[in-house]
């Protein structure tokens, strides 16, 4: 299995300090998660529009009759092009034996994909409500906003690995146990 | 053409991610086990290459930056809320998108339990002002609470990271 990283953090690091560069200097910073309020915006546009007008949350992100796709929402489906393409490219493509299944994950609990389902479903929903809540995500507002020397992002940042430590070691008792 | 710029930034950052293996979930929880922490290096040598180039940007002022709100308690319960989802997903918002494209089907559901969590949060929205309003101190950065120019701060942090990155931490294999 081919699961080693073609690029070294090093490698990989720079060249994301440089897109970010780039990014910043033609656009703005890079940023994901509020395309995710803008994709459920577009959704509830088309299926529940009264729902959507009466909400304020919603409403924010984006101008009547012109919901949804533009350069932040193209950045995301962007990731999602790229990513698949370099993993199609590097023979990294659907390398799990179990789609669903983290090698990982599955020797600390066991072979349920519903399980694992649940754990992504609720751990998505978690990773969103905070961000949304802190006003970016790992890309907005960890590596933007802290190279931006933004004094939020560093409590964020902080805040997170505190959480994201004590969970992971929760998670994996048995792991550590060995 | 911003449609076209948006496309190809977003393509070359999930491409970075996927070859520099932050769509991994062992790559996730090997960092936040402290196990292998490439994927923490991965981010600090984005931030320590970042800092200093934006803020050499801002001083020919072709910097277009974006300074969110410092509000010290409602975000800090946003990252404890976001660091459970991370560990438990084993992604965060922008590498189960990767991850998704990468096959991993759990990913997709991490997708849609996003939408979930972030519709959810609309719908709770107006709740959060209090939250949001309490000691809260606006778009402040270092610089401009020191009233100074950012390189100044910039590249004494950079070089931080570089000897947190190079001769701090180690990695512990199992």
């Amino acid at each position: 299995m081919q699961d080693q990283p073609v690029l070294s953090w090093k490698v990989a690091g720079l060249l994301l300090g440089l897109l970010l560069i780039a990014a910043t200097a033609l656009v703005k910073p890079l940023g994901v998660s509020t395309q995710y309020v803008v994709t459920d915006a577009i959704i509830l546009h088309s299926a529940a529009p009264n729902f959507a007008e009466s909400n304020e949350y919603l409403n924010s992100y984006g101008v009547k009759d012109d919901w949804g796709v533009g350069y932040g929402w193209m950045l995301v489906f962007g990731m999602f092009v790229g990513g698949g393409l370099s993993a199609f490219l590097t023979k990294r493509f659907r390398q799990r034996e179990t789609p669903s299944l983290p090698p990982m994950w599955k020797a600390e609990f066991g072979n349920s994909s519903p399980r694992r389902m649940m754990h992504a479903f609720a751990g998505g929903a978690l990773l969103l409500f905070g961000a949304r809540l802190a006003g970016g995500c790992t890309s907005g507002h960890m590596i933007s906003g802290i190279s931006q020397l933004t004094i939020g992002s560093f409590i964020f940042g902080a805040s997170i690995f505190a959480s994201g430590i004590l969970t992971a070691r929760m998670l994996y008792k048995k792991r550590l146990a060995s | 053409m911003k449609l076209i710029l948006g496309l190809t930034i977003g393509m070359a950052f999930g491409a970075i991610l996927q070859l520099g293996g932050a769509s991994q979930y062992r790559k996730i929880l090997g960092t936040l086990l402290l196990k292998d922490l490439d994927v923490l290096k991965l981010i600090l040598m984005s931030i320590a290459v970042g800092t200093v180039g934006i803020y050499a940007l801002d001083l020919v002022d072709m910097a277009n930056l974006s300074i969110k709100p410092t509000y010290v308690v409602g975000i800090t319960v946003a990252g404890l809320i976001f660091g459970v989802g991370f560990a438990v997903a084993g992604y965060c918002p922008g590498t189960c998108v990767v991850a998704a494209a990468e096959g991993k089907t759990d990913a997709m559901v991490t997708i849609l339990g996003g939408l979930a969590g972030a519709f959810i949060y609309a719908l709770v929205a107006p709740s959060m002002q209090g939250l949001i309003g309490m000691t809260n101190y606006g778009n402040v950065t270092i610089p401009s609470a020191f009233d100074i120019s950012g390189l100044w701060i910039a590249i004494p942090f950079s070089a931080i990271l570089f000897l947190l990155m190079f001769k701090v931490l180690k990695d512990r294999y199992e």
